[in-house]
């Protein structure tokens, strides 16, 4: 979990710096070859389909709210007979697979929400690095170091237990903790790029900073970054799972696939089948965004030809 | 996952006079006999073997002026002996290390240390080091136990660095076991806070920390905080493996006899699993187990369980000053409505399988001051006809969604606990389900521990009804709860557990007498009077939905014999204890 | 190479004060009162007596001053006294590294011993079912939510097979120096620990070894007559020796964060779960050092990273 920014600065540093206009089409080109990703990107889909109609399909299919309870029925195993314990219930009677669908809905837009936040961060600070350089650049450079030098989950958990924050600021605070690994890459990238004749000639016209920065040298870098994403996403959802686990981070009763796994040590005993579907959630989640992340990356890899291998 | 739960309760829960809010608590009525106890004193014990008690959390320290939670309770019960014990059934002061007599006018008490007691050095044990106990509660900056001495003579002056020792602890002259404390006013609670609450500590190791010049630093970091060498009680301290485990070894001059047992180790674990775990593989000897692990251990023929009341409660316990619904809450009836509203019966039986008994006013079934009349109390049994009249009455009547609204406003309430226990979790979401059912618009809201305390005894009224729970101490003395002066008040700087903000003065009446009665009448019998009334109030009142008194469920393996526990104390025989092989 | 020492532990001093200023930042301006806390239930406490624990700690000054106060103390070795153990809270947090350090070599050593062979013949194997079956791990060991296997690996080993303790560091009564038993009770823990590790480094293997055989070197050697296997196998490896030592340093930190989770699941009294159970009681003192102590840790390693990687890649000495 933690090595989410090692991951990304692997895949930074596997790929190459040069990008090109044909980048897309190629990818896009021999991403259709690439079953594996596919699959993934079709599975994530489908996961998130399903958990945006949650509402739906606990109305019309399961016929049982994510909150309900029945204290006649705890610890219900899995079975057919009755549909909103297809996946068995709980210690207050709550129909598993019902939460588990809730639970996608909230572990995603934690991932997701977090992403897009530490997307924007990492982004702007990195442009900003590796483009204005000298003290902007000198500043980044401690601020980096210095976050890198505390482990991110270890600083994380630490915060989620001191603070106790609700999803919200969980969310933003996930954000604000894992962009190191995608500025600094952009920074490098910009680094690379602000030589380019292309950005020189955008200088000699007069374009300001911000222009060059965002509309000749960003554009270059997206694809790279949409990897980047795909893993990051999927790290975030890691580290939110182990914090809800943990009691810290999506409290109950609103459910998400970590905290259904609170109580797990509690009672895997009594009902082991309530420990296995919330972590294979997780890890499917997960799985699917990494294979895309992958796939993206060599697609995108000039080096890389064909069947990706 | 249980981490939260590992979570160390920072809480005062000590020996006798102390009240400890749990933040996990088990606990209900009904001693029930134990066939272990019986069969064993037929037996003659075999001496050698090892206990290990399994606890969730490490100890902090071994200074038992410092102790302030369960697990260090426990160790530095075993390594230092008290003078006065509580009787392990009924929580009644009884002779422990030291006898002990009141003066006619209750402000001397004298003690007299048995001949036998002496330190594990060889040292007899003496008056002085009584005095060198409360000598450094007076010089620790650290201790949470100050308050509990306050009313012995000089103990001030001698906190303030205005007296060379304490005025009111004398030691005859004659006989160094011998001593006198005396009082600078009655009060019921009195000895078993001066001779309940703390340990005498061995005067040759600690006498240096608690000279006039001493710093407080002195006694609180001492190093034989954690490494104590010299102890009165059945077991010396021989390793403490920090996160894992303590192991202690018997103590051959034990006063009341060398235990039976060569060792005793308090291993840490995870959580309650890990500990029904251990207690089936046989890693650990006796502790206490949820509930919801007693219908798997019942199969596990190696083991006994023995049920007994506990000695605390866990409630619901209402803001009455919350603005919440329009202050709905500070409406008796609606408080009624609460109770009435409730199935407590089925509420216990999902999330203490059964393993409870409904709970009406403060004081629980196993001590003395449990109303014995309990028909003069309302038990209030679920009637949800009669809820819903209640809040007609208080004028809330349903709106077209179903909400009970009144001028307009609609009667919401969050139900706060600490998140991480997760029985109160369920409880939580257990009872906003049943409010729901009368049109509330109720929902759980799991919190840290450490913010709930924070808000709760800071005089924020930001929360409208918590669930929370009391381990209650051997004093009955419900004054910190109850009483009007513990209400928070951060205009006043006053902080307390007064937070559900109601206040009697009839009950503050009450509770004065049975604290200082005004004619010195410190007898069971004139207390309970007292305490007769005070429940009733609570109980008409209902500024806490009483909820319920758990049952503790104590399991040991079949091969210890002579383990019997009790509410009060599940340790007061531990020298007897002895491993069937 | 002295001077290159010298100029890296120079740099480790201001990212040593922003560690600094960021963990007393977290800690203290954290909403919940710790004596409050402390003293929830205990009888007969006043207001001043809350007030008086208070100023006891250092906690009733403005926040820069405890600030400067504490990073004074804390440049004398002193990070305080815990406010639960009362005792220093630097010696009380080394006293639980080794036993993090015993599990984080373990696994590190699961990860060589198991992800480097991995990564080589998934290459040299490349394209058949090993070397997809190895690719896939190098995701799927990423992606697996560490916790939970260790709870499945705790239901299956220790509740219904009862081959493994899924608890602690040693059985009760076993000798410090038990070893066997040790082992027992590290094995789940280590193994769980390792996983994204192995697949790190069966990515990096892989990738380095395809790199290798595509070179003309390794052609050479074919014509020289030099068996096939002794020459991947010494070039993909001294090849593959940079990645992997830049791969370390992210891994070093990956074994600290993951070790406070799975120090909780299989109950390891390690600096994780020790500073874990601190942060829940809000002791101060102890996450502080506990922070401090292992970004410290964490900075040192990278030094040791540095210099290997500056030993293995001459270009980087002569810059």
């Amino acid at each position: 979990m933690a090595t989410t920014t090692q991951a990304m600065r692997a895949a930074a540093q596997d790929t190459l710096t040069r990008p090109s206009r044909s980048l897309w089409s190629n990818a896009l080109w021999k991403l259709r070859h690439d079953r594996l990703t596919i699959a993934a990107f079709l599975v994530l889909m489908l996961l998130a389909l399903i958990s945006a109609g949650a509402d739906f399909f606990a109305a019309n299919i399961f016929h049982y709210t994510f909150e309900r309870q029945d204290l006649l029925h705890t610890y219900e195993k899995p079975q057919f007979a009755n549909l909103a314990f297809l996946l068995g219930s709980d210690e207050i009677g709550r129909s598993q697979v019902v939460r588990l669908l809730y639970g996608g809905r909230v572990s995603l837009a934690v991932g997701f929400v977090a992403a897009l936040v530490n997307l924007t961060v990492g982004v702007s600070i990195g442009l900003a690095a590796g483009y204005l350089r000298g003290r902007v650049d000198d500043l980044f450079t401690w601020f980096v170091t210095t976050l890198n030098s505390i482990p991110t989950l270890f600083l994380l958990l630490i915060f989620a237990a001191i603070w106790q924050p609700g999803p919200a600021t969980l969310t933003v605070v996930i954000g604000l903790l894992f962009w190191t690994g995608i500025s600094l890459f952009v920074r490098g990238q910009t680094f690379a790029l602000r030589e380019r004749e292309f950005v020189i000639a955008a200088k000699t016209i007069g374009a300001r900073d911000r222009r060059i920065m965002f509309r000749h040298i960003l554009p270059n870098i997206l694809p790279l970054i949409f990897v980047l994403a795909a893993i990051d996403v999927g790290g975030i959802i890691l580290a939110e799972s182990a914090l809800s686990f943990l009691g810290l981070g999506i409290l109950p009763p609103t459910p998400s696939w970590g905290n259904m796994l609170t109580g797990a040590t509690q009672y895997f005993v009594r009902a082991p089948w309530l420990v296995y579907p919330p972590g294979a959630m997780i890890f499917l989640t997960v799985l699917c965004l990494y294979l895309i992340g992958d796939g993206l990356r060599d697609a995108l890899d000039p080096r890389v030809r064909g069947n990706a291998g | 996952m249980h981490h939260p739960r590992s979570r160390r309760v920072l809480i005062a829960a000590f020996a006798a006079s102390m009240l400890v809010a749990t933040a996990c608590t088990s606990g209900t009525p009904n001693t029930s006999a134990s066939p272990s106890a019986a069969a064993s004193a037929t037996e003659t014990p075999q001496d050698g073997g090892r206990i290990i008690s399994g606890s969730i959390s490490d100890i902090a320290t071994m200074q038992p002026i410092l102790v302030n939670d369960t697990a260090s309770g426990e160790v530095a019960g075993l390594l230092y002996a008290v003078l006065i014990s509580a009787d392990p059934k009924t929580g009644e002061p009884k002779p422990n290390l030291a006898t002990f007599s009141a003066s006619s006018d209750g402000l001397t008490y004298t003690f007299e240390i048995d001949p036998k007691a002496n330190w594990s050095d060889g040292k007899p044990i003496i008056g002085q080091d009584y005095l060198t106990g409360v000598l450094a509660v007076g010089k620790s900056a650290k201790t949470v136990r100050k308050s509990s001495f306050t009313t012995i003579q000089g103990f001030q002056d001698w906190v303030d660095g205005k007296a060379d020792t304490i005025s009111g602890i004398k030691i005859d002259s004659s006989n160094p076991k011998k001593f006198t404390v005396t009082l600078t006013k009655v009060t019921c609670p009195a000895l078993l806070q001066i001779a309940n609450n703390s340990y005498t500590l061995p005067t040759q190791v600690f006498g240096k920390y608690v000279t006039k010049a001493s710093k407080p630093e002195d006694i609180d970091n001492a190093p034989e905080n954690v490494n104590p060498q010299v102890v009165s009680g059945p077991f010396t301290f021989s390793e403490w493996r920090k996160g894992d485990q303590v192991i202690l070894k018997k103590n051959p001059n034990y006063f009341k006899g060398a235990p039976h047992v060569d060792e005793y180790v308090f291993k840490v674990v995870a959580n309650t699993a890990a500990i029904t775990a251990g207690l089936k593989t046989g890693e650990i000897t006796y502790s206490t187990i949820a509930a919801r692990d007693l219908a798997d251990m019942q199969t596990v023929d190696t083991v006994k369980i023995q049920k007994y009341s506990s000695l605390g409660y866990t409630f619901i316990g209402w803001d009455t000053q919350s603005n919440a619904a329009g202050a709905a809450l500070s409406d008796k009836r609606v408080r009624q409505a609460l109770a009435y509203g409730i199935d407590m019966d089925a509420v216990i039986k999902s999330v203490v399988f059964g393993e409870a008994i409904a709970h009406v006013a403060h004081h629980v079934p196993v001590q003395w001051a449990y109303p014995s009349d309990q028909s003069a109390l309302n038990p209030y049994k679920f009637d949800k006809n009669k809820a819903q009249q209640l809040l007609t009455d208080a004028g809330w009547t349903k709106g077209s969604d179903g909400i009970l609204q009144k001028d307009g406003k609609k009667f919401t309430m969050t139900i706060s606990t600490n998140s991480g226990n997760t029985e109160r979790e369920t409880l939580a979401q257990v009872a906003a389900d049943q409010y729901k059912q009368l049109g509330i618009d109720a929902k759980a809201a799991p919190e840290a521990f450490q913010g709930l305390v924070t808000k709760l005894t800071s005089g924020d009224k930001t929360l409208d009804a918590t669930i929370i729970g009391w381990s209650l101490g051997t004093e009955p003395d419900p004054y910190q709860i109850w009483h009007s002066s513990q209400i928070p008040d951060p205009a006043k700087n006053v902080t307390g557990f007064g937070f559900t903000y109601f206040k009697s003065a009839d009950m503050d009446k009450a509770i004065e007498e049975a604290r200082t009665p005004s004619n010195g009448d410190c007898s069971t019998a004139a207390r309970k009077k007292q305490y007769d009334t005070f429940n009733k109030i609570l109980n008409d009142e209902q500024p806490y939905n009483f909820g319920y008194v758990p049952n503790v469920l104590a399991t040991a393996q079949k091969s210890l014999q002579g383990w019997n526990p009790q509410p009060f104390s599940t340790l007061y025989n531990v020298e007897q204890w002895w491993i069937k092989k | 190479m002295r001077t290159f020492i010298l100029r890296r532990l120079i740099y480790a001093i201001p990212t040593l004060i922003g560690v600094s200023i960021i963990t007393f930042a977290i800690i203290r301006l954290s909403p919940g009162d710790p004596i409050r806390l402390y003293t929830f239930g205990a009888r007969d406490i006043t207001q001043e007596d809350i007030e008086a624990l208070r100023h006891v700690y250092g906690l009733d000054k403005p926040l820069p001053l405890q600030y400067l106060d504490w990073i004074w103390r804390v440049l004398h070795g002193d990070f305080g006294q815990s406010f639960i153990y009362h005792q220093d809270a630097a010696q009380l947090f080394i006293q639980y590294i080794p036993n993090t350090i015993q599990l984080a070599l373990v696994a590190l050593a699961i990860q060589l011993v198991v992800g480097v062979p991995l990564g080589v013949v998934a290459a040299l194997k490349r394209g058949t079912w090993v070397d997809n079956v190895v690719r896939v791990f190098g995701v799927a060991g990423h992606a697996i939510p560490s916790f939970w296997l260790g709870l499945v690996m705790i239901i299956v080993f220790a509740v219904q097979l009862r081959w493994l303790p899924s608890q602690g560091i040693l059985t009760v009564g076993a000798d410090q120096w038990d070893i066997l038993d040790r082992i027992k009770h590290m094995l789940m823990p280590a193994v769980v620990l390792s996983l994204t590790g192995i697949a790190q480094y069966s990515r990096i293997l892989r990738t380095e070894t395809l790199d290798v055989l595509g070179q003309d070197f390794v052609r050479t050697a074919h014509a020289k007559g030099l068996r096939e296997r002794t020459v991947i196998f010494v070039h993909a490896l001294r090849n593959a020796l940079i990645p992997v030592v830049t791969a370390l340093g992210g891994i070093l930190a990956g074994l600290i964060g993951g070790a406070l989770v799975i120090e909780q699941v299989f109950s390891w009294p390690g600096i994780g779960r020790f500073t874990f159970a601190a942060a829940i009681a809000k002791d101060y003192p102890i996450i502080e050092a506990g922070t401090m102590i292992s970004a410290t840790l964490l900075i040192i390693s990278y030094l040791l990273r540095d210099i290997a990687y500056a030993i293995v890649d001459p270009r980087i000495k002569a810059a």
